[in-house]
Order: C-alpha cells, then sequence, then structure tokens
C-alpha cells in the first residue's frame, strides 16, 4: 500500500495500486511532545482529532510520498504536524544505527520513503536540506529512500503518475 | 540591544527548550533579553511585530522528526510574510535533539537558514544538543563542570557571538561580524548509560499510566482496540 501525506486539499494526482491519502479534512492539531503515543496507547496519538492513526497506517504501507509544498526545505506545516504526530511508528527505545541513535523497529515493514515538493523559488540550499531530511528520516524509520522532486507549481504536479 | 528569546517548545511549562533558555539568558547580561513563545501554529500579528523590533532572535526548540515542530514550522511562515524582507535582525537556533548526537539536529538548523534567507533576516549560526532528553533531570552543578558542561559551553560561546554580533560595525556601517560556525554537542554522560537511562524512564511512564513495560511495543491493529 502507498501512504500519501499531502497538504493538498484537491490532490489530483493519478495513483497507481492500493493506496491512501492523508490530506487537510478539518485542522491539525500539534504533538504537545506528552509521549502519550508510546506510554499510554501505544502505537497510536492520544489527540483524536482523525489525523492519531498515521503511525498505524505507516505500519500497512510499502511506500510512504510526501505531496508537499517546500517551506524552507521541509515539508510544510501541515504534513509535518502529521508526520509529527506519527512516531508512534517506531518504538521509544533507543537503537545502534551506523554508529548514530536511533528508535527501535515497532513494526518489520520497510517504508520507501519519496518526497514531492511544489513551489515558486526553491532554492539549491532548500533542495538539498529537503534532501538530507529525507536521507534522516528514512535512518529513524529504518527504510529508504526512493526519490526527492521538486516542481516549480502545484499545476506542474498534474502531469505526474505516483 | 534587544533580543529576543523564543520559546518554540509546544510545552508553555516544563520543556527542555526553557531550561537552555534560562541557561543562555545567564550569559546574554549585556542585552536586554525578553522571553517570547510560539507553543501553537499561529504567530500573533502584535508578536511578529514587537520581533520586528528586536535586534535579534533566537529559536530554541526540540527536534521533531529530524526537523522544526510543525507548529513553529507555521509560525517562521508567518514571521516570514510579516518580515520588511531587508531587515538587519541577527538570527541563532538551538535545538534540543533527543538523541545523543547533537548533529542530528543539523538539517533543521538548516531549515532555520533557509528560512533567513526567504525572510530577509541574517542567519548567525546555531547549536545542536544531544542528550537533550535527559536535561529536566539533570542537577545544575558548579560552572564548568557536570554533565551539562559542554553545553554550558556551547551556549557560552553563542552568548558571545550574539552579543559581539551587534556590536561590531565596520567604518560604513556594515556588518564585518563572521558568520558563527554551527557547534553540535552532547551531554557529557556515558551514550550507553543515557540510552539505559531512557529505557527505565519509558518504562517508568509506563507503568504510571496502568501499563506494564511489553505494552510499549504493543501494535495496535493487532489488539482488541
Amino acid at each position: 500500500m502507498k501512504l500519501i501525506i499531502t497538504d493538498l486539499e484537491d490532490f489530483k494526482v493519478p495513483i497507481e495500486g492500493s493506496h491512501k491519502i492523508i490530506q487537510p479534512r478539518g485542522p491539525v492539531k500539534n504533538c504537545i511532545g506528552c509521549f502519550g503515543c508510546w506510554t499510554r496507547t501505544p502505537g497510536r496519538c492520544v489527540l483524536y482529532d482523525g489525523y492519531e492513526n498515521t503511525g498505524i497506517d505507516m505500519s500497512k504501507c510499502a511506500e510512504l510520498i510526501f505531496v508537499s509544498r517546500c517551506y524552507y526545505g521541509s515539508v510544510s506545516p501541515f504534513v509535518k504536524t502529521v508526520q509529527d504526530r506519527a512516531i508512534s511508528y517506531i518504538h521509544p527505545d533507543f537503537v545502534m544505527r551506523r554508529g548514530e541513535m536511533h528508535h527501535k523497529r515497532r513494526y518489520n515493514n520497510v517504508i520507501l520513503l519519496s518526497a514531492y515538493y511544489y513551489g515558486e523559488n526553491i532554492t539549491d540550499a532548500e533542495k538539498e536540506t529537503a534532501r538530507k531530511i529525507l536521507e534522516a528520516n528514512a535512518d529513524n524509520y529504518d527504510g529508504r529512500v526512493k526519490e526527492v522532486y521538486f516542481y516549480n507549481s502545484k499545476e506542474e504536479l498534474e502531469g505526474i503518475r505516483i | 540591544m534587544k533580543t529576543a528569546l523564543i520559546n518554540g517548545s509546544p510545552k508553555v511549562k516544563g520543556s527542555a527548550s526553557g531550561i537552555l533558555l534560562e541557561d543562555l539568558k545567564a550569559y546574554l547580561q549585556e542585552t536586554e533579553a525578553v522571553d517570547y513563545g510560539f507553543h501553537t501554529a499561529a504567530a500573533a500579528k502584535e508578536m511578529t511585530e514587537v520581533l520586528n523590533q528586536a535586534d535579534a532572535l533566537v529559536f530554541v526548540f526540540p527536534l521533531y522528526v529530524d526537523g522544526i515542530p510543525g507548529h513553529l514550522l507555521s509560525c517562521l511562515g508567518d514571521l516570514e510574510a510579516a518580515s520588511c524582507k531587508n531587515s538587519r535582525i541577527h538570527v541563532y537556533g538551538i535545538v534540543n535533539c533527543g538523541f545523543y548526537e547533537g548533529i542530528q539536529a543539523e538539517p533543521a538548523l538548516q531549515v532555520l537558514k533557509n528560512w533567513c534567507a526567504k525572510a530577509g533576516y541574517v542567519w548567525g549560526g546555531g547549536v545542536g544538543i544531544g542528550g537533550g532528553g535527559g536535561l529536566a533531570q539533570m542537577p545544575k552543578t558548579k560552572s564548568g563542570h557536570g554533565p551539562r558542561e559542554p553545553i554550558e559551553k556551547a551556549l557560552k560561546a553563542l552568548a558571545e557571538a550574539i552579543c559581539a554580533g551587534h556590536v561590531q560595525k565596520d567604518q560604513q556601517g556594515q556588518d564585518y561580524r563572521k558568520t558563527v560556525e554551527n557547534q553540535y554537542v552532547s551531554v557529557a554522560f556515558p551514550r550507553f548509560l543515557y540510552k539505559l537511562a531512557a529505557q527505565m524512564g519509558w518504562r517508568q511512564m509506563m507503568k504510571a499510566n496502568g501499563g506494564k513495560a511489553r505494552d510499549l511495543g504493543r501494535r495496535p491493529e493487532d489488539s482488541e482496540d
């Protein structure tokens, strides 16, 4: 299953195969750093606003795909907030991976990560940051990076296929 | 000289970011340091106007999934929209990282630097702090001693840069301050003990919430709920 997290309310990109899309459907609450998703309701965020199950969705996906406005090299606030609320995908305990501390796996699936960034005037520095962040995400999810793409506007996304 | 200290943690009280801000403030006695908070996803118009009057902005926030927390990212967008785009305000960042290696905060500092370029601010540099998850439990010891010593040293160097950056002008009125190199530090505490202490902490929290240690690894799709 492909899990797409996008900030586009009118997401029109054709998707091949089974998929789930998480997109703005009402306000998203920001992570409050309570760690309840690890120690109260393990695997699920404790803020119930329709975005609490992303960690579970991630456990069922083979590919995680961000389609987002580029925000200074990061994904946009909506996509980042959904991502922040999904740390329950991983286990709170630490492990060492390639000489760095990361979190232990909760699930067995290995996620392939892709990002489709759009926005006017995305700078080279922002592109470099975006690639680094996706690599870091892959390290923390114990997954792999597939691709990172950049588009000058959200309209350009209409020509792609995921 | 006015320095705005911006706590970017979602927690209003009791955050590691708050501890770091207090530590930094002790080294900023030459400036008028004022506390602000971005704890939710919107920056009030009044606050963006006040921040645009400061000489320096210092953002202190936790590392969230290799980057800036979503709510703070939203506030940065609001600040960019309110910026006059040719400001000489200097910006610094302190990132508190739950992992042991401060270098894992590098991408978050890069995002802040990229934001400066878009919003018209001057990037001053930052500090990535590893082992931040234990800060609240670490007693304040005599300066230059204890597990927080590397952090204190980095914050002191950053404070000196903040102060110096605003008083040094060349004859043409141009700022000749060198950009401060980012510093990446960790608590002076063995990594394996930090890892062990964190694991014990999660088990204590789980038990306090009425669960058992093995519940930490629960997979909710397999359970009844």
